[in-house]
């Protein structure tokens, strides 16, 4: 029998959408497991493909979101999640997950602060692909996720930062249109490798058809990616691509 | 000894005050929050400002003033609230856990007091009865209110 790749899903105080985001890993061909924060030493990534965080409200958000899953998680590994992905490791982050990234510092420079809005916004939203990405390859140049977040702002220490990324292709994904007030509308980053990937919105929250608002849509419509799988949403197509990243990799 | 910090958020302009009310106030009052950690120490000082700087601000998107002047000026007035001693203050317990995880820091964190401050913006008498009323809860905040200057 086939080995599965390993994914390791790193669950903190407050962490919430672990269990949909397992489920999302393990159904496109994944072996996950969920391991308390408390849990993490430096030998838990022994034999991991994927270290995943999910969404939530780590912490609580104290201080701000994700700053102190950072420290916490510093302390508990130091370096070893870089030399994770300098060894070839993926890492894709989800929300809180993506803001504790950002502050990990293991994407571009950049912080999620509050929506300009002022409020924790819930609602689908269109997405566009800016560049290409292992977490992106099956899903078409735009697709729909739900988001749900209150920090999703993402800003920039300038506003030519933001644009260098789209230049780049650092931005891999943006909203189709101003809905927190994002600089340059980003709703996701990966690094230079392409391993490691964040995002705001929740493909984990679109893995079947049936999971879309639109009741239209979802029993009309060819699903996202064309490939005649009637079954699938937009969400199962990026944990998909990321498996077959890691599969050919391995 | 005591040092005060406190931290602002760089990318968030000042929103309108009704929005922190039950019940539109009218009239033209803006609001912006801060956070404002009074912290008693023994050891070095700079070492306890290098913990402040990478623990409790975000170097993108937020600004720390360090003393006890505050952050913002040409207020109409602020309200300072926080967690009454015996309250439960979560933050203030994820700090400390955090504190105590780490050795040799080269100071020793005595006292942790953390306070709300929400700067208040515009002509107003003084109308704080109506933010107390609507923002802190009796059962466990204390707060302070100070008048700007006429």
């Amino acid at each position: 029998m086939e080995e599965r790749p390993r994914a390791l899903l790193l669950k903190f105080p407050g962490t919430n959408c672990d269990e949909e985001t397992a489920r999302a890993l393990k159904v496109v061909g994944f072996s996950t497991e969920i391991v308390p924060i408390s849990a993490l030493n430096t030998e838990t990534l022994d034999g991991v493909s994927l270290v995943m965080l999910s969404g939530g409200f780590s912490y609580g958000d104290y201080v701000m979101s994700g700053r102190l899953a950072r420290l916490v998680t510093e302390q508990k590994i130091g370096a070893g999640l870089r030399e994770f992905r300098d060894n070839g490791g993926y890492l894709l982050g989800i929300c809180n997950g993506f803001q504790i990234l950002t502050q990990l510092g293991l994407l571009p420079e950049g912080s999620l602060v509050e929506n300009t809005s002022g409020r924790f916004q819930c609602q689908w939203v269109k997405m566009k692909k800016q560049a290409d990405s292992p977490f992106l390859s099956l899903l078409p140049d735009e697709f729909e996720f739900p988001m749900a977040h209150a920090e999703g702002r993402l800003v920039t220490m300038s506003a030519e930062d933001a644009r260098k990324y789209r230049e780049s292709g650092a931005a891999a994904v943006t909203y189709d249109q101003d809905v927190n007030g994002s600089f340059e509308q980003i709703a996701g980053l990966q690094d230079e490798t392409g391993r490691v990937f964040g995002m705001m919105p929740h493909p984990e929250r679109f893995l079947y058809r049936e999971d879309h608002y639109d009741p239209d849509w979802k029993n009309s419509a060819p699903d996202s990616a064309g490939s005649g799988e009637e079954k699938w949403g937009s969400g199962y197509y990026l944990f998909r691509s990321l498996y077959e990243s890691v599969t050919s990799s391995n | 000894m005591r040092k005060t910090f406190e931290i602002s958020d760089r990318f968030i302009e000042a929103g309108d005050a009704n929005e922190l009310l039950y019940e539109p106030l009218g009239g033209d009052l803006t609001f912006r929050r801060t956070r404002r950690y009074e912290i008693d120490f023994e050891g070095e000082e700079n070492n306890l400002v290098s913990f402040v700087e990478k623990t409790l601000r975000d170097p993108i998107s937020q600004d720390l003033k360090k003393g006890e002047d505050s952050a913002f000026t040409a207020f109409a007035f602020v309200l300072e609230y926080g967690m009454k001693p015996g309250a439960l203050d979560l933050e203030k317990e994820a700090i400390l856990s955090y504190y105590r995880g780490i050795e040799n820091l080269g100071f020793e964190l005595k006292e942790l007091n953390i306070r709300q401050r929400i700067y208040l913006f515009g002509n107003s008498g003084d109308e704080s009865d109506r933010f107390i009323r609507d923002i802190c809860n009796y059962a466990i905040h204390n707060w302070s209110v100070i008048l700007g200057e006429k």
